[in-house]
C-alpha cells in the first residue's frame, strides 16, 4: 500500500490538514443529519479524506466496508434503451461514484440511476428511518444537461438522500447547485503544513529526515499534499540514508513535457512541428488529460523564455487553452498554440541576432 | 388490415401470370425459366406484354370497388417491372422516339469507339466464328470501361456486321421481399439472381445453347452476350459468382462476350470496384481475353451529335454542341440524351447561346457559371465524382497559377501583400467537397496529419496558420454538439462551414506551396490515438479500485500510475525512467499503413475506409 493511502486520516479527529473544517463538519452532523454539501478546491487538497472522515462519523465503521459494484445499466431514453456500464463504490448506506465517466451520456446517469438510488431508503435498526447519502466524484466535468437534471434529483428527494459533490473548480457548476448546497472549499495546504505532514509520516515510519529536506519536497509539490507524500515515498526507495541535496525525482511524463520544450526552442519548423505533434500523442495515449500537457508545456518553455516574449506567449496560451476546452480534439489546439510559439519565437530569433 | 389484403391481391394475380414472374412457375416446370432467360432480341415482347396488361386489369375489374384503385397501381408496377419502352405518360405527349434508340449505330462506321478497339474485337470474333482448324483455347471475350462507352453497341453491331446472332442473359425479374414472403406460405422455394445465374451458366456450359429456342431456320452462329453481372452482395456470393464466371471461361464453347461496367472516378477504395477488378483479373487468368475501353474521346461524341444534328434538322452552333460533349465525360449515351434535352429546351439554347458574350469571354464565362452555380450541370453534363484522396490531394498540393490575372480587374479590393494569394487552379474547394463527398471530420483530419509536409522547412508562419485555421474548424465541429439533435439542418450548416474553413484554411495558409512531387497521404494516426487512449482510459478505470478511494482520472495518470510504475521499475531495479512510457506507447508506430496518392492517379490497397464514420 502507498503511503498516501497508509496514513490517510480515518476520522475527523486524526485530520492535522484542516483542522478547523474538520471540526466544523464534526458539529455539523452531530445530530445525524446534514444539508447537501459541495466540496472545492485543487487536486491533492483533501477533499476526499474529508468526505470520508465524514461517512465515518455519520456512519461509524460500517462506512468503511465498501465493495465495488459494476453493474450495467439499461436506462430508456425515449425511442431507444441507452446501455451504460457504472461503476460504483457503496457500503449500506452511502454509494460513490463518477457520472462524468459517462461522457456525454452522463445526463442518463444522473436522471435515470442517481434517481433509481436516491428512491430505496434504508431503514436504520433502530426503525429510525435514515438517509443514504450519494457521494459524487468530479460534478465540475457534469455537462449543463446534467447538472441541470441533477438540480431537479436534489429536490425532489432531499428527503431521504443527502448528496456529497465533490470538485476541483465551483466555477464549472452551475449557480443553481451551489445554492442548494453547503459550500465546503478546501485549500491547498500550505508547504508548512505539508512538511508537518511528512514528519509526521517519517515518525511513524522510523525515518531520519535532514533539515531542510521535508521542505524541499513540500516546495517541489505545487501544495498538492498528495504528491508530495508520492514524492516522499519514491525518495525513501531511491535512496536512504536521505541526503540534503537529494534529487527529488520528477513524474515522467513532466520529464518528457520538459523534452518537448527543449525540441521546441532548439528548431522551429513544419518538421519539427510533427515531431512534437508525435511526442504529445503520446502522452495522450497514456490519459495525461490536454490540459495539463499545456498547462505544463507552458510552464517549461517560460522558464527558459526572454521576458519581452513570456506576456505574449501566456495570450496565446490562454488563448487556445480556451478553445481547446471548447473544441473536440485537443490536438489540433496544442499543435496551433506550438506553432504560434515557434513562430513567434522563430520571428524574435532572428530579429536580436540576425 | 387493408394493406395485408392489397399485397394478396397484387400478388395473385401475378402468380397467375406465368410469363410475368418465372421463378414462381419453377415448380411447375424445370427447363422453362432458363430457356425463357434467353431472349433473343428479335423476339417480339412488347405485344404479348399488352395482353397481359390488359389480360390482368380486367380480372382485377371483377374485384371489389377498391381493388380499383388498385389496378392503376399495379399498372404502373408492371411498366416499371417489365421496364417496356413504350411509357405511357411521356410515349403519348411526344411522337419522337428517343434519340438513343434512333440513332443506335448500325454500322462499324457509326460506332463513336475508337476504331483499334472494334478492329480488335472484330478480329477475335471472326476467329471464333469461322470454323478453323486450330483449336483456340479461349472463348470469352472481356470487355470492361465505364458507361456510356459503346460496350453493348459494338457486340450488337459487330455481330450484326458478322452476321451473327446474339444471345443475351437477361437477369430474370428481382422478387420483391413481399412477394417471397408469400410464396414462402405457399411453398415455393426463393432463388437469387445468382442462382439463377449459376444455373444458366451451368447449362450453357454442358449443353450449349439450347437450339430450341431459336427459330429452326436460323442456321447462323451465336454470340452470347452477358450484360448485366447479378449484383453479390458480401465475400461469399461474390466468391460464388467468380467460380461460376470462372467455369463459363474454361469450359464454353460459344464466343461469349462479358461486359464489365467499371466506374471510371469510383473511389478505389470502394468495395464494389475492388470486388470487379478482382474478377476481372480472376477471368484474364482463366484464358479470357480482355478489352478495355476508354472513355469516348471529345471529338467522336462531337462528331456523332453533329450528324445526329444533321439529321434532325436542328442548327445548332459548332461551339454548342462542343460544350455538350465536353460535358458528358466520355459517355456518348449521355451525350445523346442531353442533345435532345437541349433541342427540345429552346430557353436552354438561349442561355447557351455565345453571341451575347464578347469572344473569347464567352468560354472562361461558361465554365464560371458551371463552377459556381451549377446551373448548367443541372441541366446536362455529368455530376462529376472524384475519389476521396484526389480532392485531398488536389488541396494538398495547392496548386496555383504561375501570375495573378485577376489583379488587373480595377474592382478588386486591394489586398495587402500578406493577405493575397495567387488564384486556385482548380474548382471552388467546396465544389471539390462535395463530389468527394467528403464529411467534415475525417477531411479535417486528413488535412491535419498531411498539410505539415506540404510545407517548406522555413515556412513557420505558415504552418502557424494552418493550425490555427484547423483549430477554427475543429471548434465549429464541436460547437453545439450533443444541444442539437443529430441531422438537425444547423448541425449541417456547421458541418459544411468546418470542412470550408479547414480546406480553405490549409489552401490560404500555405501561401508558398512547393513544387509538385510525390507525397504519401498517411491516415490519421489521430484515430489510433484516440483507440488507444480510449483503451488505456477503460484500463485507469478498471484499476482505480487497487486504491481504497475513488480518485479522479487525471490523478490517477498523472500521479498514481507514474509513481507506481517509478516503484516496480525500482525494486526490479533496471530500466531508465520513461522508457515505460515510450514503450505502452510503441503500439503507435506500428502498423500505419501508407496510402500513395500521385496528384492524379491514387492506388490506394488499405482497406481503411470501413472505419470511417
Amino acid at each position: 500500500m502507498l503511503w498516501v493511502d497508509k496514513y490517510r486520516p480515518k476520522t475527523l479527529d486524526q485530520i492535522i490538514v484542516h483542522e478547523d473544517i474538520a471540526s466544523n463538519l464534526k458539529k455539523l452532523v452531530t445530530e445525524q443529519d446534514c444539508p447537501h454539501l459541495l466540496f472545492y478546491g485543487p487536486s491533492g487538497s483533501g477533499k476526499k479524506t474529508l468526505i470520508m472522515a465524514l461517512l465515518r462519523q455519520l456512519f461509524g465503521a460500517s462506512a468503511e466496508k465498501v465493495k465495488v459494484e459494476n453493474r450495467t445499466w439499461k436506462v430508456d431514453a425515449g425511442s431507444r434503451t441507452i446501455e451504460l456500464e457504472l461503476t460504483t463504490l457503496s457500503s449500506n448506506n452511502h454509494v460513490e461514484l463518477s457520472p462524468s465517466d459517462a461522457g456525454f451520456q452522463d445526463r442518463y446517469i444522473v436522471q435515470e440511476i442517481i434517481k433509481e438510488m436516491a428512491k430505496n431508503r434504508p431503514i436504520d435498526t433502530k426503525g429510525k428511518r435514515g438517509f443514504k447519502v450519494l457521494v459524487l466524484n468530479e460534478v465540475d466535468k457534469l455537462s449543463r444537461e446534467a447538472q441541470h437534471s441533477l438540480r431537479r434529483t436534489m429536490e425532489k428527494y432531499s428527503a431521504y438522500c443527502r448528496l456529497i459533490l465533490c470538485c476541483n473548480s465551483s466555477s464549472k457548476v452551475t449557480e443553481a447547485i451551489r445554492s442548494r448546497c453547503l459550500n465546503v472549499r478546501i485549500n491547498a495546504p500550505t508547504e508548512d503544513q505539508i512538511v508537518k505532514v511528512l514528519d509526521f509520516i517519517g515518525k511513524k515510519e522510523g525515518l531520519q529526515l535532514p533539515p531542510g529536506f521535508a521542505a524541499r519536497i513540500a516546495e517541489k509539490s505545487n501544495r498538492n499534499l498528495r504528491r508530495a507524500i508520492l514524492s516522499f515515498e519514491t525518495c525513501r526507495v531511491q535512496q536512504y540514508p536521505f541526503t540534503t541535496n537529494q534529487a527529488i525525482p520528477p513524474m515522467d511524463w513532466e520529464e518528457y513535457v520538459s523534452e518537448i520544450a527543449n525540441d521546441i526552442m532548439k528548431e522551429q519548423s513544419p518538421k519539427r512541428l510533427f515531431e512534437v505533434r508525435g511526442k504529445v500523442y503520446e502522452l495522450l495515449i497514456n490519459c495525461i488529460p490536454p490540459e495539463i500537457i499545456l498547462k505544463r508545456l507552458v510552464y517549461e518553455l517560460l522558464r527558459k523564455l526572454d521576458e519581452d516574449l513570456k506576456h505574449v506567449i501566456c495570450h496565446w496560451a490562454a488563448y487556445y487553452e480556451h478553445r481547446m476546452r471548447l473544441g473536440q480534439k485537443a490536438i489540433f489546439h496544442i499543435e496551433a498554440f506550438v506553432a504560434k510559439f515557434m513562430s513567434i519565437y522563430k520571428a524574435f530569433l532572428i530579429e536580436t541576432f540576425g | 388490415m387493408v394493406m395485408g389484403k392489397r399485397n394478396t391481391v397484387v400478388v395473385l394475380s401475378s402468380s397467375d401470370d406465368e410469363d410475368y414472374v418465372p421463378l414462381l412457375s419453377s415448380k411447375r416446370s424445370y427447363s422453362k425459366p432458363n430457356s425463357r432467360s434467353l431472349v433473343t432480341r428479335t423476339e417480339p415482347r412488347a405485344g404479348k406484354k399488352k395482353r397481359r396488361i390488359s389480360d390482368s386489369s380486367s380480372r382485377l375489374c371483377v374485384e371489389s370497388s377498391y381493388v380499383d384503385e388498385i389496378r392503376s397501381s399495379f399498372q404502373d408496377f408492371d411498366e416499371v417491372i417489365s421496364g417496356s419502352k413504350v411509357s405511357t405518360g411521356f410515349g403519348r405527349n411526344n411522337k419522337k422516339e428517343l434519340w438513343i434508340d434512333k440513332y443506335q449505330p448500325r454500322s462499324l462506321e457509326e460506332l463513336a469507339v475508337h476504331k483499334k478497339k472494334i478492329e480488335e474485337v472484330k478480329v477475335w470474333f471472326e476467329g471464333r466464328l469461322t470454323p478453323s482448324k486450330d483449336e483456340l483455347s479461349n472463348h470469352v471475350l472481356l470487355i470492361s470501361g465505364q458507361a456510356g462507352v459503346g460496350k453493348s453497341a459494338t457486340i450488337h453491331v459487330i455481330a450484326s456486321h458478322l452476321g451473327a446472332r446474339v444471345c443475351e442473359w437477361n437477369t430474370p425479374t428481382p422478387t420483391a421481399w413481399q412477394e417471397h414472403v408469400h410464396n414462402f406460405n405457399s411453398g415455393i422455394q426463393y432463388r437469387s439472381k445468382l442462382d439463377e445465374f449459376e444455373t444458366f451458366v451451368e447449362k450453357v456450359r454442358k449443353y450449349g445453347l439450347l437450339p430450341s429456342s431459336f427459330p429452326v431456320e436460323s442456321k447462323s452462329s451465336i454470340i452470347l452476350l452477358i450484360d448485366d453481372l447479378p449484383m453479390t452482395n458480401g465475400r461469399a456470393a461474390f466468391e460464388k459468382l467468380q467460380n461460376c464466371l470462372f467455369l463459363l471461361v474454361t469450359s464454353v464453347q460459344t464466343p461469349t462476350a462479358i461486359l464489365v461496367t467499371a466506374n471510371g472516378h469510383a473511389d478505389p477504395a470502394d468495395q464494389t470496384t475492388r470486388l470487379l477488378e478482382e474478377l476481372q483479373s480472376s477471368l484474364e487468368t482463366a484464358g479470357a481475353c480482355k478489352v478495355a475501353f476508354n472513355p469516348i474521346t471529345y471529338n467522336s461524341i462531337k462528331k456523332t451529335l453533329t450528324r445526329i444534328c444533321r439529321e434532325e434538322h436542328c442548327n445548332l452552333s459548332d461551339e454548342q454542341i462542343g460544350i455538350i460533349a465536353k460535358s458528358s465525360g466520355g459517355d456518348i449515351r449521355h451525350a445523346i440524351t442531353s442533345l435532345q434535352l437541349f433541342v427540345l429546351k429552346p430557353d436552354l439554347m438561349h442561355r447557351l447561346s455565345p453571341s451575347d458574350l464578347p469572344s473569347g469571354y464567352s468560354k472562361e464565362r461558361t465554365h464560371d457559371l458551371n463552377a459556381l452555380d451549377g446551373g448548367f450541370s443541372l441541366h446536362f453534363g455529368r455530376d462529376e465524382t472524384l475519389s476521396l484522396f484526389h480532392a485531398l490531394g488536389k488541396f494538398l498540393h495547392n496548386k496555383r497559377e504561375t501570375e495573378n490575372t485577376m489583379a488587373l480587374d480595377g474592382n478588386a479590393f486591394d489586398i495587402s501583400e500578406k493577405f493575397s494569394r495567387l488564384p486556385l487552379k482548380m474548382d471552388a474547394p467546396e465544389k471539390i467537397l462535395c463530389q468527394a463527398h467528403g464529411q467534415s471530420r475525417p477531411i479535417t483530419d486528413f488535412l491535419h496529419e498531411n498539410a505539415l509536409d506540404f510545407l517548406s522547412e522555413e515556412a513557420m508562419d505558415d504552418a502557424w496558420g494552418m493550425a490555427s485555421y484547423l483549430s477554427d474548424a475543429d471548434l465549429l465541429l464541436a460547437s453545439f454538439r450533443g444541444m442539437l439533435a443529430r441531422y438537425n439542418e444547423a448541425e449541417g450548416v456547421l458541418q459544411s462551414a468546418s470542412a470550408s474553413v479547414s480546406v480553405r484554411g490549409v489552401l490560404f495558409g500555405n501561401s508558398h506551396p512547393l513544387r509538385s512531387r510525390w507525397h504519401a497521404i498517411r491516415r490519421p494516426k489521430l484515430w489510433q490515438v484516440e483507440q488507444s487512449t480510449l483503451q488505456n482510459k477503460k484500463e485507469i478505470v478498471r484499476q482505480r479500485f487497487t486504491t481504497p478511494s475513488f480518485c479522479d482520472l487525471s490523478v490517477i495518470a498523472t500521479e498514481y500510475t507514474p509513481v507506481s510504475n517509478w516503484l516496480g521499475l525500482r525494486t526490479s531495479g533496471a530500466l531508465e525512467d520513461h522508457q515505460m512510457l515510450i514503450q505502452s506507447s510503441g503500439m503507435v508506430h506500428g502498423d500505419i499503413e501508407k496510402l500513395s496518392l500521385d496528384d492524379h492517379e491514387s492506388e490506394i490497397s488499405g482497406d481503411e475506409i470501413e472505419d470511417w464514420d
